[in-house]
């Protein structure tokens, strides 16, 4: 095995950035050293070794941000971007809730990736990208520190979404004029954009209007194991047994990869056929072994009458857009500008 | 393809040289770094990763081989690197791909202070681990010095002596009445020219014209290090704000009438917020008319009385060390450093800028009980203020840890300095030994910010320190930047960070620690809000403050690894409430915070030249 191993190194190098390769290559390892054979996270060092950075009052190229508390009970923390504006530029504490000014301003909420077990909101990867899409789409974007697996397994994760969503609904400074409502994005990558689905349709179940879906490389699955899974196995910094591991972590003990949470449109899933799901954004990097399921989803949104559109980038690894140094993650972050500011 | 997007980070875009062989991007690479000066990735910067442009390709190299490695290894082996491993100051990739690669493949020649220098003196971690039950040694010590001892003294009671381990953080401590005045063994006043210490501007002010008291002279060149602004204001709304707000409103309206010396409108919203803060509940109710206390008595001129009386403020102190976990951390993260650098050292001598009752140190006695090997004598010289009643509070405590330290077989020595600053230190008081002989560590918590109220006084200290020759120096601060030039951003800054402070007691058990421990940190929002010049103590600043004062005055940073995190984390589990507590590491650097907002900082520093300590 080890022969081939080389040859899936040199390859992997040769279609990311050099110090793309070494970020994803380095949280490869780490994740190698963190996940258990037993199941069991080893959290305090994930904690350790994942980077993070505080809030900041002081805007950063037009962007400043504070964290809220939103549920004491459970811990529940979001960390709340906004654009500076020229009368503020220093904003302070009794301006950080201060109604949002516009006829249409669009609130991202966002779910941060991790598989369900790692990073948080306060993981400078995710710091760094929710900024981005601060000045990219002219939002307020809320970033929402759910609980992780193993710990806190299904449905922790989609009951702390749907906390933070109703939370950002209520909240009347983030009423846009034209019609005194939020208007709500759902976003995420990896497990956030299975969460952002997850959240959407109990969204729309309540009668609340989502915006759109915007899923980045969203984390999908099923029992069966599909064509690209086999192809991509171990290529390029992912391997179906880390998949596994984190399903078994999140899913319900017991619980196979058909289970809904996992896989939405499988054997247990339901159509949304007749439910006013949001229009999807769904972005598919060709080097992910996961494609096939999302490709899968894609196609059940589209059955179901849904609007989608489908971003396939062919040569794009997982985490192609926390770092903006790739043709990926511009052609990316340009449609989630058109995506948000369709809504107009 | 739009690329100026202006969120964006500026960087060198080397998409285009993705399709380019191997050898002609490592070419690139090499280019790139030789143009940039000395230069960091600027990408992986941001997001907390500390490599060179031109080390990225050996970075590279080392990841393919821990890569290939570990497929290798036994399963055993990567579990070892996950749980027995000390990982350090992960920021700096390369530093810990090569302790990892050293762990998994030893040099043939064992080399501790080679490129893996420090993962190296991790591998022998056996008092830094989840700790085992141990027998005490049963080597008869002559340990006692004699002049030390007094009869009829209580006993320091300990909660536990069993372990180095978490239990063994001293509980309750019994004191006894006895007053046995001694002779001081150091004393002076100081005197002082009133001058407001300059600290670098934060940021522009936007509230109006300072007020007279903002104003301050520029610093001699000597003074200014230079400190760049430290541009970071994290803040967590713990509230659901509603009546909090307006609270919050009448606040920074107060300090802003303040501020542009209106002071009439300034009583006027004083009284009112008193109202205010009434019908208010809970931790924001309780910080508003603290501040609003302090508002009040900078508008009348009304000044705290300073120095507190010290009995008193033992008390404070004890009850803050009780209700929360601030105090605790802070002398388990820094015991920690301590007991890793007197590692294999036969005499050691701590000398403490931050004695009060003396909390910090039979963990630290104990755990050098345990040690395999024996432990080092031990030499304790800690420093405090005076008291007011002449008891000599100090001597008191050196032999409560006289006793301690008989008990559990540790040869001790103690002495004890009061004086009214550290700047009063002069390192010949201290009797200090050669350093082959005996390792020093040098101890402050929340102690080095009260030295930026005189100028030249933390220089004074430092340079002190340097002959002293410290294998360590641990220091632990406020996180926060309560020193800024304009009233009103201190205000602001400190109303942020009492608010999180206060918010953390709200789930303590006990209502009198709790109550006890507002009220020290009450004095402290007094202190802020209503004093100036030399009165005002309390200047707290942040890590990066801090990370340049000491890069400047000659000390580099030593880094507490994960082990400390790990221990550090699970104390915070043993906190009522302790939901909301977490530790963040920050380039070798331990944070606690409250709901991610980091309020104290532990940081660990070595000499950066040992050989010219004397000539400085």
């Amino acid at each position: 095995m080890a022969g081939s191993n080389e040859v899936n190194l040199n390859e992997c190098k040769m279609v990311v950035p050099l110090n793309t390769w070494v970020l994803i290559s380095s949280f490869k390892l780490a994740y190698n050293l963190l996940r258990r054979p037993d199941g069991t996270f080893n959290r305090h060092l994930a904690e350790f070794l994942d980077r993070k950075v505080p809030a900041n009052l002081n805007p950063v190229d037009g962007v400043f941000s504070f964290d809220v508390l939103i549920d004491r009970a459970t811990g529940l923390l979001c960390r709340i971007y906004r654009p500076a504006t020229a009368e503020e530029p220093e904003p302070n504490i009794v301006e950080l809730e201060k109604p949002v000014v516009g006829d249409v301003v669009p609130v991202i909420i966002f779910f941060h990736g991790g598989s369900f077990a790692h990073s948080s909101a306060n993981s400078a990867i995710y710091d760094t990208l929710c900024r981005r899409l601060v000045g990219i789409c002219k939002a307020v974007v809320v970033s929402v520190n759910y609980r992780r697996a193993p710990e806190n397994r299904y449905p922790c994760a989609y009951d702390d979404g749907w906390t933070a969503f109703k939370w950002v609904n209520s909240r009347s400074w983030l009423q846009s004029r034209k019609d005194s409502k939020v208007h709500i994005y759902l976003a995420g990558d990896s497990s956030g954009g299975n969460i952002a689905h997850h959240v959407a349709a109990r969204a729309v179940e309540s009668g609340i209007d989502v915006l759109g879906n915007i899923l980045l490389n969203p984390m999908f699955g099923g029992q069966e194991r599909t064509e690209s899974e086999k192809r991509l196995d171990g290529k390029y910094f992912v391997t179906l047994r880390d998949r596994d591991w984190y399903w078994r972590a999140f899913l319900p003990e017991g619980e196979n990869r058909d289970h809904p949470a996992c896989n939405p449109f499988g054997p247990n899933g339901r159509s949304l056929e007749g439910i006013k799901f949001p229009k999807s954004l769904v972005v598919v990097a060709g080097l992910d072994l996961i494609q096939d399921w999302q490709l899968a989803y894609v196609e059940g949104l589209r059955k179901a009458g849904k609007e989608v559109k489908l971003l396939y980038m062919e040569q794009a690894t997982i985490g192609f857009y926390l770092l903006p140094n790739n043709n990926h993650f511009h052609t990316v972050m340009d449609e989630i500008s058109e995506f948000v500011s369709s809504d107009c | 393809m739009k690329r100026d997007h202006n969120h964006l980070q500026p960087n060198p875009d080397p998409s285009s040289l993705r399709d380019a062989p191997s050898t002609g991007k490592a070419k690139v690479w090499d280019e790139e770094a030789a143009q940039q000066d000395c230069g960091m990735d600027e990408l992986l910067a941001v997001l907390g990763y500390k490599v060179k442009t031109s080390d990225m390709a050996e970075v590279a190299q080392k990841l393919e081989q821990l890569e290939e490695v570990m497929c290798n290894v036994q399963d055993d082996g990567i579990s070892h690197l996950a749980s027995e491993t000390v990982h350090y100051n992960p920021s700096d990739l390369s530093t810990w791909l090569e302790s990892m690669l050293s762990e998994l493949n030893p040099p043939s020649t064992f080399d501790p202070f080679g490129a893996a220098g420090t993962a190296a003196a991790a591998l022998d971690d056996s008092f830094l681990g989840p700790a085992e039950s141990s027998t005490l040694t049963t080597l008869d010590f002559d340990n006692i010095n004699r002049k030390h001892q007094k009869s009829g003294q209580q006993i320091f009671e300990e909660a536990s002596c069993s372990d180095y381990d978490l239990k063994a953080i001293p509980g309750k401590a019994i004191y006894s009445q006895n007053t046995q005045p001694q002779p001081q063994t150091h004393d002076s006043s100081s005197s002082s020219t009133p001058t407001n210490v300059k600290s670098e501007k934060r940021f522009k002010s936007t509230s109006g014209p300072p007020s007279p008291s903002d104003i301050f002279p520029p610093p001699p060149a000597a003074a200014s290090y230079g400190i760049p602004t430290d541009s970071t204001r994290p803040v967590v709304l713990v509230d659901s704000q509603e009546n909090g707000i307006r609270l919050v409103h009448a606040l920074m309206a107060c300090a802003e009438a303040v501020q542009q010396n209106n002071l009439n409108l300034a009583e006027a919203l004083v009284k009112q917020i008193g109202f205010l803060a009434i019908s208010q509940a809970g931790a924001m109710r309780k910080v508003a008319t603290y501040f609003a206390e302090a508002l009040a008595r900078r508008i009348y001129r009304f000044y705290p009385q300073n120095p507190l009386d010290h009995s008193f403020s033992d008390v404070l102190h004890m009850h803050f060390y009780e209700t929360c976990p601030y105090l605790k951390f802070a002398h388990f993260t820094a015991n920690q450093a301590i007991l890793e650098a007197f590692e294999g050292k036969k005499r050691v001598h701590v000398i403490d800028f931050s004695m009060n009752q003396g909390m910090q140190w039979p963990a630290l006695m104990q755990a050098l009980a345990l040690r395999v090997g024996g432990p080092p004598a031990f030499r304790l010289t800690g420093f405090g203020p005076p008291s007011h009643d002449n008891s000599d509070h100090l001597q008191e405590v050196g032999c409560k840890l006289a006793q301690f330290a008989k008990k559990i077989h540790v040869e001790f020595e103690y002495r004890g300095f009061v004086a009214n600053s550290l700047a009063d230190l002069d390192a010949s008081m201290l009797d200090l030994r050669p350093s082959e002989v005996e390792a020093v560590a040098v101890n402050s918590v929340f102690e080095l910010h009260k030295l930026l109220a005189r100028p030249g006084a933390i220089d004074k200290v430092f340079s002190v320190v340097k002959q002293m020759k410290p294998e360590l120096v641990t220091i632990v601060e406020q996180e926060a930047n309560h020193n800024g030039p304009v009233f009103l951003d201190r205000f602001t800054e400190s109303l942020h960070f009492y608010s999180t402070l206060f918010d953390s007691l709200e789930g303590s058990v006990s209502s009198q620690d709790k109550v006890m421990s507002e009220v020290y940190l009450g004095k402290q929002i007094c202190n802020v809000v209503a004093c100036e010049g030399v009165d005002r103590i309390e200047r707290h600043e942040s890590l990066t403050q801090w990370r340049n004062r000491l890069s400047t005055a000659g000390f580099s940073p030593v880094h507490l690894g994960s082990n400390a995190f790990k221990q550090a984390s699970m104390l915070l589990a043993l906190f009522a409430g302790g939901d909301g507590y977490g530790v963040e590491e920050n380039n070798g650097c331990l944070m606690l915070g409250w709901h991610n907002r980091p309020l104290i900082t532990t940081s660990a520093w070595k000499l950066t030249n040992k050989t010219t300590a004397i000539s400085q």
